[in-house]
């Protein structure tokens, strides 16, 4: 392990790190545009300039391995006149178009201008033109005034997806990012090209103009879209709510996880969340009588599950869970179901058609807690279930979240199991026509709107935070179920997700010893 | 000063580039010679020889060769740089037509130094009589067993781009990339083309390689300097009366050079300035040109050898429009990578020219000395650095030219 | 019409673009010459030039098919180096060296008698397809500035005259 220097200060570091990366051990910051540790070494930028000990000139650290003994000067004057020239060049030919640049306030021309920079500019010659306002594809939009050739989208397109569809087109001062013409930008990860263009070359076309983002609020979260659990950050707006239409998700953006994503996320994953804030949101709880539905209160709603699963026989109830409840709602699900000794309970309702899986992020499973489910005991077999209440032995149906009309079981079957069953009760974010023909509806607040944790394929436990307020009266799962709970006779403390996940881990082995705490936001691997 | 004639001995004779003529004159008698050595024993002779790549660099090229790693168990491929495109040059251009097989005779025994089975000529795309001669002289070579037994030469072609001409613009273009240079760290002799141990040689420079094997290092050390042995091709152009290729040791003066084998200046007869290594290299005023021609004495004198490219300039020459088309050429073949070439070739550009259109600002020239040394050291490859001297050379020395061009 | 990719569309929709069995047999045989077969990517580039006249974004394609390598990653090697056609070219390809040697021996004035009697500029093609005119970079030959390259060969020692002689062997 070379030992080396930095600013004075000792570090210790794996063989072959480099110096941008030593120096981030010990939290020096090394300016850069063109290295991305997920990314091959470029050096085109040549902005990570450092002083190494008898080395005649500024050497770039991205290239430059940590050698034992090595002394490394990261603020010598002469770095930081080396750093203020490399600025001026990145800047000669960009438009200086902040104003009407979305990637202003996030932008590392801005942020390194004001650190490392703050010359007095001296270009009055002509700028060299370039392409502006390009889709590259169905997210990307690029802006090749703007660019500064770093290359990391290309690398992006080259190493990652291996698609190869972006290139350094001409030479010179005419360089240009670019598809080849007729082509499009529309890999299954294309939103990160986004993500690690350090400029306002390359924009997101689902995000552009609709918030600047000094107005956005962040929240560790989670991804739900399958079984990875990619980590992300939730982007929301809540200081301008005139702005994005009222949305108040604005954007995902991955969250680097060494051990799940690193630095990436797919762009099903990214633009998954309009549900959020979608028309079809279920805003109160509501009851269907006689085909007309009205809406109830909580107290209503609670009461008169709380009724059924105790007027039901425990064998006459069948609870079709989902895998896309957090392992907190799970568990008080389960609560629920050993307090009335209900045995027919399921969460695999298998899709129409395959998920889509590749080997880099994506997996076939397009839920986010499956592997918990199975680790809390919940997986039954779901098709027994609906022949049973096809065949009038179930008589109380509780759906969570799933639309069982647009599965891969028979939807005549289905429906028929729909039709035969006196009591349909739903719970989830969004109606569906399963919800349409629910007795009772319980909103349920969508991920962004509250906290828990999932457990992905691989069996890591990962915690996700709220973003924002629940939607309307909707509330977490774990919470609607703990008031079930309640109402069952069943003294339910403290109303938080936290107090859930301490209950199961107290009572499931497997997790035997997590807490929120030492989950933190990197997650923790269950043995 | 006009010693031996050694790369240029056959050049008169017609048939100078057959294996006829060649075998005529000694040719491939080296080769047997170099077979009986072992590798090492070779490479040391061309170290002790003190010859220095003449491709631009100047670098050892013995030492160069010592850099293969000793263990290195895989294919080690040598690399013959015929991408002559320096301003000013075209020695190689007359190695290739009329000597080809001094070519293929000093890769034979280079690649016996150096242990490699495979040699790539990468010959300047826009040689097409260059590359027919060479490839036909090729193909006398495997015809007569000088190749195919050991040793296999591919002749490559390039596509127009003075980058290439960079040792790693030079793979990377063989490679079937654009020409971009590579990073260093690591060397081409440690991972070059194909990420094989790699040695890139000059045209002119393998040209010697056997002529110090058959006579031995001490005689070719002996032709030139302290640090730099045997004679060069001076390639030279411009404002004289007899342009064209000069074979001369490395200690000429490039007075000499100018007045006693090129014939002196022609334009008004008034020496103003010399380039003397190839555009890359600081312009000389003419009462600079009392200096040897070799790499060390032209670097004492601020500037550099380079490829030898001799460019004269009498009175009469305009230097800022000189630098003006220098400037150009600079914007042309930056290859983009490095953010301080790609950006600022184009702006100095475009300011000289604005000078020499009568529309200069006052400040431009501070502008461009300081934003050339703040861009000179920062790149991947030495292009840059070879941008930096004109630009920087021809405004210090020639500023008052400048100055009178931009309005009061 | 030329598009906006500089390809001409009549050529794109007429010209199948493919090699013949001799031609794909060479591909092979350059490919086999590299430790990797791209490193054939330039040569293949030039045999596509001369088969198919220039190197259209069909013909990137068709290239890079044969490498499998994607078609932006051709694009970038084409639009690199200067030697490649990205729209039709003349007949004839008369490249006039415009650096330092031959600009100080009347590169300018070569340049202006050429485009004066060519009817063209500089980057242009004769609408008769005879003659494309380039203004080019050092071709090194300066020993005989000005002087320029007419296809395959270097023409020296260049004066109106001789210029005007040079045209007249072009058709």
């Amino acid at each position: 392990m070379p030992n080396l220097t930095i600013n004075g200060h000792a570090v210790e570091v794996p063989p072959g790190t480099n110096l941008i990366e030593a120096a981030r051990k010990i939290g020096v910051e090394i300016p850069h545009y063109c290295y991305h540790p997920g990314l091959s070494i470029a050096g085109q930028c040549r902005l990570c300039m450092v002083d190494i000990e008898k080395t005649p000139r500024p050497t770039i650290a991205c290239n430059t391995p940590a050698v034992d003994g090595m002394v490394v000067l990261t603020e010598t004057d002469r770095v930081k006149e080396t750093r203020k020239s490399i600025m001026e060049f990145h800047l000669i030919n960009h438009p200086l178009d902040c104003p009407v640049c979305d990637q202003a306030g996030e932008c590392w021309l801005q942020i390194y201008y004001m650190q490392h920079g703050l010359y007095d500019p001296r270009m009055r010659d002509e700028k060299v033109h370039k392409p502006k306002a390009v889709p590259l594809g169905p997210h990307v939009m690029l802006d090749a005034e703007r660019c500064i050739l770093c290359s990391r989208c290309v690398r992006f397109c080259d190493e990652v997806t291996r698609t190869g569809e972006l290139g350094i087109f001409d030479r010179g001062d005419h360089s240009e990012i670019g598809l080849f013409p007729g082509t499009e930008l529309a890999n299954k990860y294309s939103g990160n090209v986004v993500d690690i263009c350090p400029v306002g070359a390359l924009t997101d076309r689902d995000f552009r103009f609709a918030v600047r983002v000094w107005y956005l609020e962040r929240a560790t979260s989670i991804c739900p879209g399958c079984a990875r659990g990619c980590n992300i950050e939730v982007h929301v707006n809540r200081r301008r709510p005139h702005h994005n239409e009222g949305r108040r998700v604005a954007r995902l953006k991955p969250r680097f996880n060494a051990d799940v994503n690193r630095w990436w996320i797919c762009d099903a994953g990214r633009y998954g969340f309009a549900f959020v804030d979608d028309k079809t949101r279920l805003l109160a709880p509501s009851r269907r009588e006689d085909g007309a539905v009205s809406d109830a209160t909580w107290e209503e709603a609670i009461g008169a599950v709380a009724g059924a699963l105790r007027r039901f026989a425990p064998d006459e109830i069948g609870v079709v869970a989902s895998p896309k409840m957090a392992n907190e709602d799970l568990w008080a699900l389960r609560r629920v179901l050993e307090q009335r000794g209900i045995r027919r309970v399921a969460f695999r309702v298998p899709p129409r058609e395959p998920g889509d899986e590749d080997t880099v992020l994506i997996r076939g499973d397009k839920n986010p807690n499956s592997r918990g489910a199975e680790l809390l005991g919940l997986d039954g077999d779901g098709a027994a279930i609906l022949a049973a209440a096809r065949a009038r032995v179930v008589k109380c149906l509780w759906v969570f979240g799933h639309d069982l009309l647009q599965c891969a079981w028979d939807a005549a079957e289905t429906d028929a199991a729909l039709r035969a069953v006196p009591l349909l009760i739903f719970t989830g974010t969004n109606a569906n026509a399963t919800s349409e023909r629910a007795h009772w509806v319980l909103p349920a607040a969508t991920w962004v709107e509250r906290e828990g944790t999932y457990t992905n394929f691989e069996g890591r436990v990962q915690r996700f935070r709220a973003a924002v307020e629940p939607l309307g009266q909707a509330l977490p799962e774990w919470d609607i179920l703990g008031r079930v709970l309640q109402a069952l006779g069943v003294e339910v403390s403290a109303p938080r997700a936290e107090r859930w996940f301490r209950e199961l881990a107290g009572a499931v082995p497997v997790f035997a010893g997590l807490t929120y705490q030492s989950i933190g936001d990197g997650g923790a691997k269950l043995p | 000063m006009t010693a031996e004639k050694i790369l240029t001995r056959n050049f008169a004779r017609a048939d100078s580039h057959t294996l006829k003529a060649y075998l005529e004159t000694g040719g491939y008698t080296a080769w047997q010679k170099a077979q009986t050595l072992p590798p090492a024993e070779i490479t040391e002779e061309v170290k002790q020889s003190n010859l220095r790549g003449l491709g631009g660099a100047g670098f050892p090229t013995g030492t160069k060769w010592s850099f293969i790693p000793k263990s290195h168990g895989g294919p080690v491929y040598l690399v013959i740089n015929a991408d002559e495109g320096e301003p000013g040059t075209f020695k190689d251009r007359y190695l290739l037509e009329r000597d080809p097989h001094a070519v293929i005779e000093g890769m034979l025994i280079a690649a016996r130094a150096i242990r490699s089975a495979t040699g790539f000529v990468y010959v300047r795309g826009e040689y097409v009589e260059p590359y027919r001669r060479f490839a036909t002289a090729v193909s006398e070579a495997y015809d007569a067993g000088y190749l195919g037994k050991g040793f296999d030469v591919v002749v490559h072609r390039g596509a127009g781009a003075y980058i290439c001409g960079e040792e790693t613009g030079l793979i990377s273009s063989l490679e079937g990339k654009k020409g971009w240079p590579k990073l260093k760290p690591p060397f081409p002799a440690i991972k070059g083309a194909f990420g094989a141990p790699t040695i890139v040689n000059n045209v002119e420079t393998i040209c010697h390689v056997p002529h110090i094997i058959a006579r031995g290092a001490a005689w070719f050390a002996a032709l030139g300097t302290k640090t730099q042995g045997g004679t060069r091709m001076y390639s030279v152009s411009g404002r004289v009366t007899r342009p064209g290729v000069y074979e001369a040791s490395v200690a000429i003066t490039l007075r000499q050079l100018v007045y006693d084998l090129a014939g002196g200046v022609t334009g008004n007869g008034r020496l103003k300035a010399v380039v003397p290594g190839g555009s890359s290299a600081a312009i000389l005023r003419g009462d600079e040109i009392d200096v040897t021609m070799d790499v060390d004495g032209l670097r004492n004198a601020g500037t550099m050898a380079g490829s030898a490219g001799v460019i004269v300039m009498d009175e009469t020459v305009s230097i800022p429009e000189a630098l003006m088309v220098v400037a150009r050429f600079y914007a042309h073949e930056s290859c983009g990578q490095c953010t301080p070439c790609r950006e600022s070739t184009g702006w100095i550009y475009k300011m000289v020219r604005r000078i020499v259109e009568g529309r200069g600002r006052k400040d431009d020239l501070d502008t461009i000395l300081d934003v050339a040394r703040r861009g000179a050291g920062t790149t991947i490859c030495a292009f840059y650095d070879g941008a930096v001297g004109p630009y920087v050379s021809y405004i210090e020395k020639f500023r008052a030219e400048f100055e009178a061009l931009i309005p009061r | 019409m030329r598009g906006q990719d500089g390809t001409d569309a009549a050529t794109r929709a007429s010209t199948p673009v493919a090699f013949s069995v001799e031609q794909l047999a060479e591909v092979h045989r350059l490919q086999g010459l590299y430790p990797d077969r791209r490193a054939a990517l330039l040569p293949v580039l030039h045999l596509a030039q001369e088969t198919f006249g220039y190197v259209s974004l069909e013909v990137e394609a068709y290239v890079a098919a044969l490498f499998d390598l994607t078609p932006a990653h051709v694009h970038e090697v084409v639009t690199f180096y200067t030697l490649f056609f990205r729209a039709p070219k003349g007949r004839h390809i008369v490249a006039v060296c415009h650096n330092l040697s031959c600009h100080l021996a009347g590169a300018p004035m070569i340049v202006a008698h050429l485009r004066r009697r060519l009817g063209i500029d500089v980057g242009e093609t004769t609408d008769d397809g005879r003659v494309t005119l380039q203004s080019v970079e050092c071709l090194c030959a300066c020993e005989h500035a000005p002087m320029m390259q007419v296809d395959d060969r270097y023409e020296f020692g260049l004066t109106p005259e001789k210029v005007d002689r040079i045209l007249e062997g072009l058709r």
